[in-house]
């Protein structure tokens, strides 16, 4: 029985006409394009994150002698402050600039999206900032907040501006999160203004017939449209600004003291500096995996209030 | 057959112009020319090294040597050690950081080498003390020294009558002096964290017990115990500096104090040459930041350079070639001379007037090492000295870096 039931396939298989079989064939062209690129993918990015996972096992200091250490790194992170304090000015720091981000571009979008003069011209000079390298642009503020602003702060007797916000740990952070707007926003402004295209231009015409005004249209055919664009900007800006390392090296390299720290400056500065590679790298594969759920939470609930034509 | 023999091609090129890529950036040799790799940390001594390079490759044509200086040079050597990527021929800052890559065995054994004996045992000491691969040896050659203690302006100390103190109290008194006199005393550069540590040592090793690290590591005492008076000192000298001195970094510093617009600057003698740069003619002296009494100050010194070599090299003999050649006296004393360092050989002396200021304190072996070079380089100790110095709080700063020695400690 057994046999006889295991026959049948292979005998439709065989009656069936090759040149069916030749037709369902992927061309090798296919695979010669998608091939190199897997192995070269392979090679630089998944082997050595494998290896970073693999070496998270160990007490590894970055040279020399090693040995497996189990779950030690992951239990050690879990009772260091340093760490805890920096995955607070990471998430602080992400989620107001992300907020401050996502406002000001959609604003610009819907400016630059008018017809207005100059229109060209000014996109342009919008997208600037998105050219810029972030090191270079940060030492730029560097001298903007330390020695500009306090001398304005000092001529015009404003207390408050007189003294470098960089110096004091309390308001640092707010210096990283102007850096970071500044930069980003250009970026989000071209997303968002590729998403208004897509918005016929007849839907506005009827609701102005129907008698809505501009802040009710916005309400309620620009933002739900551009709902994708919405989604991706926050997921996208939220996970570049938890993986923040440029904007504060080039402000305030971690300080004053250690209260701009975010969580890829203590694993560099741990793992490369303090020689704890191991340590550091445990840290990088759980902040992996918690910017991997931030993100999938983030694209479902963002999801769920998006609309289509 | 078609796809398989393409799989096959593609696969095979993808793998040769991999290695190709490792063959470029592997390849030393060229032309029966062995190529040194030669790792430098000093950016301040880019130009000297290239004319000990002139002159090493005048005498030895067969070896060409390659200058390696990145900034940052401590991050990018160790970015590269991960990859067991270890330069030939080495030229680091003799500090705590060098210690650990010493235990860890990354460098040559010197010890069976003459030249060894040519190094001023005081010297050798201090770096011996850093860490080495196992007892005996010697993984290091100091090429260079330097003197921390405070920097001061001649002339300003002269218009205001302050004599060089000799004792904490003289020198807050002089410093109080200055301050009426409407001149600041102190410059400090504290937006750059490091900065606080040229200061913090050389109180620390007037003020902090001789033996506490050794106490320490053997978990018999703290720093709430011996560091009260180094922080409570440290805190006393930067409030008499500039208002903001939070918000101005190291080449600020080197800039004001060589302007002669500041009485005092707290740095070492590796600070010398960019202060130079911006005041040729100032009149510079040094003093060790002292003690309660004349007798009980001693001068911070360190090894400022050191050379080594990577263990495992496949080019050994050019690279001991090159080591032995930077140590030789003539070399050593022009890059002293240049650099305003310490020549580290036997019965040599710095030609600078400066650091001939300091020449007793070495003759007498009144010399005491940096006590940071025995802090983990894990434990932030700069970051959170420069968050005390910003809050002032005290028993904070005692707590926090008991607390960051005991979680590195028990993380080892």
């Amino acid at each position: 029985m057994a046999v006889r039931t295991a026959h049948p396939p292979d005998t439709v298989a065989a009656r069936r006409p090759r040149r069916v079989r030749r037709r369902r064939r992927v061309p090798a062209a296919f695979y010669a394009m998608v091939l190199p690129a897997f192995l070269l993918f392979f090679v630089f990015h998944t082997v050595p994150v494998l290896q970073g996972v693999f070496y998270s096992f160990t007490n590894y200091a970055g040279y020399g002698e090693w040995d497996f250490v189990g779950l030690d790194n992951y239990a050690a992170m879990l009772l260091d402050d340093r760490i805890r304090a920096s995955y607070l000015f990471t998430f602080r720091f992400a989620i107001v600039a992300t907020i401050l981000v996502n406002v000001l571009a959609l604003a610009i979008a819907l400016g630059l999206h008018a017809r207005i003069r100059f229109r060209t011209t000014l996109r342009a000079v919008f997208f600037l900032p998105n050219v810029l390298a972030v090191l270079v642009v940060g030492y730029i503020f560097k001298y903007l907040f330390g020695t500009s602003l306090p001398a304005l702060g000092e001529s015009l007797g404003i207390d408050a501006l007189s003294t470098s916000i960089l110096a004091d740990p309390e308001l640092a952070w707010l210096g990283v999160v102007v850096l970071g707007v500044w930069q980003a926003t250009a970026f989000a402004v071209i997303l968002y203004l590729a998403g208004l295209q897509t918005i016929p231009g007849d839907l506005y015409e009827a609701a102005a017939i129907d008698g809505a005004g501009r802040w009710r249209q916005f309400r309620s055919i620009t933002f739900p449209l551009i709902a994708a664009f919405f989604t991706i900007n926050m997921v996208l800006s939220l996970k570049n600004f938890l993986m923040v390392f440029d904007h504060v090296v080039a402000l305030t390299e971690g300080g004053p003291g250690t209260s701009t720290e975010s969580v890829s400056m203590v694993i560099y500065r741990g793992g490369f500096q303090g020689g704890e590679f191991a340590y550091q790298t445990a840290n990088a594969v759980a902040y992996f995996v918690v910017i991997v759920v931030v993100s999938v939470l983030q694209l479902r609930v963002l999801r769920r209030r998006e609309v289509s034509l | 057959m078609v796809l398989r023999r393409t799989v096959r091609a593609v696969a095979g090129l993808t793998l040769t112009v991999l290695a190709a890529g490792c063959a470029l950036t592997g390849g030393p040799s060229d032309g029966g020319r062995t190529t040194l790799d030669f790792f430098q940390f000093k950016p301040e001594a880019i130009a000297t090294f290239d004319r000990i390079i002139a002159g090493f490759e005048r005498e030895r044509p067969d070896i060409r040597v390659r200058q390696n200086h990145v900034p940052d040079a401590e991050t990018a050597l160790r970015t590269r050690l991960v990859r067991d990527d270890v330069p030939d021929v080495l030229a680091l800052n003799g500090d705590g950081d060098f210690g650990e890559l010493a235990k860890a065995g990354i460098f040559h054994d010197f010890a069976d080498d003459p030249v060894v004996d040519t190094i001023d045992p005081g010297v050798l000491e201090i770096q011996q003390a850093l860490g080495v691969r196992a007892d005996g040896e010697v993984n290091g050659l100091p090429f260079a020294a330097n003197a921390n203690g405070m920097l001061y302006n001649r002339r300003l100390f002269a218009e205001h009558g302050v004599a060089v103190p000799t004792t904490w109290a003289e020198l807050i008194a002089a410093a109080r002096t200055l301050k009426a006199a409407g001149v600041t005393p102190f410059y400090f550069t504290l937006q750059e964290a490091w900065t606080a540590m040229p200061v913090f040592n050389a109180i620390a090793a007037n003020t902090a017990p001789a033996d506490f690290f050794d106490r320490l590591r053997a978990d018999r005492t703290t720093f709430a115990d011996g560091y009260a008076e180094t922080g409570r000192r440290l805190r006393q000298l930067t409030e008499l500096g500039q208002p903001d001195r939070f918000a101005r970094d190291y080449a600020a510093g080197n800039q004001a104090f060589g302007r002669g617009e500041v009485a005092m600057y707290a740095q070492g003698s590796w600070t010398l040459p960019p202060i130079r740069d911006v005041g040729p003619d100032l009149d510079i002296g040094v003093f060790p930041i002292p003690a309660d009494t004349p007798e009980a100050t001693r001068l911070v010194s360190g090894v400022d350079v050191t050379i080594t070599v990577g263990r495992q090299t496949d080019r050994r003999p050019e690279a001991l070639a090159f080591a032995r050649y930077l140590l030789r006296p003539e070399v050593v004393a022009a890059y002293a001379k240049e650099q305003s360092a310490v020549p580290t050989l036997r019965g040599s002396e710095p030609t600078d007037p400066v650091l001939r200021e300091v020449l007793p304190w070495f003759r007498q072996g009144r010399v005491a090492g940096f006590v940071d070079h025995q802090v983990p380089l894990a434990v932030p100790l700069a970051p959170v000295t420069q968050q005390y110095l910003i809050d002032g709080d005290l028993a904070r700063w005692l707590r926090t870096l008991d607390r960051e020695w005991e979680k590195v400690a028990r993380r080892r």
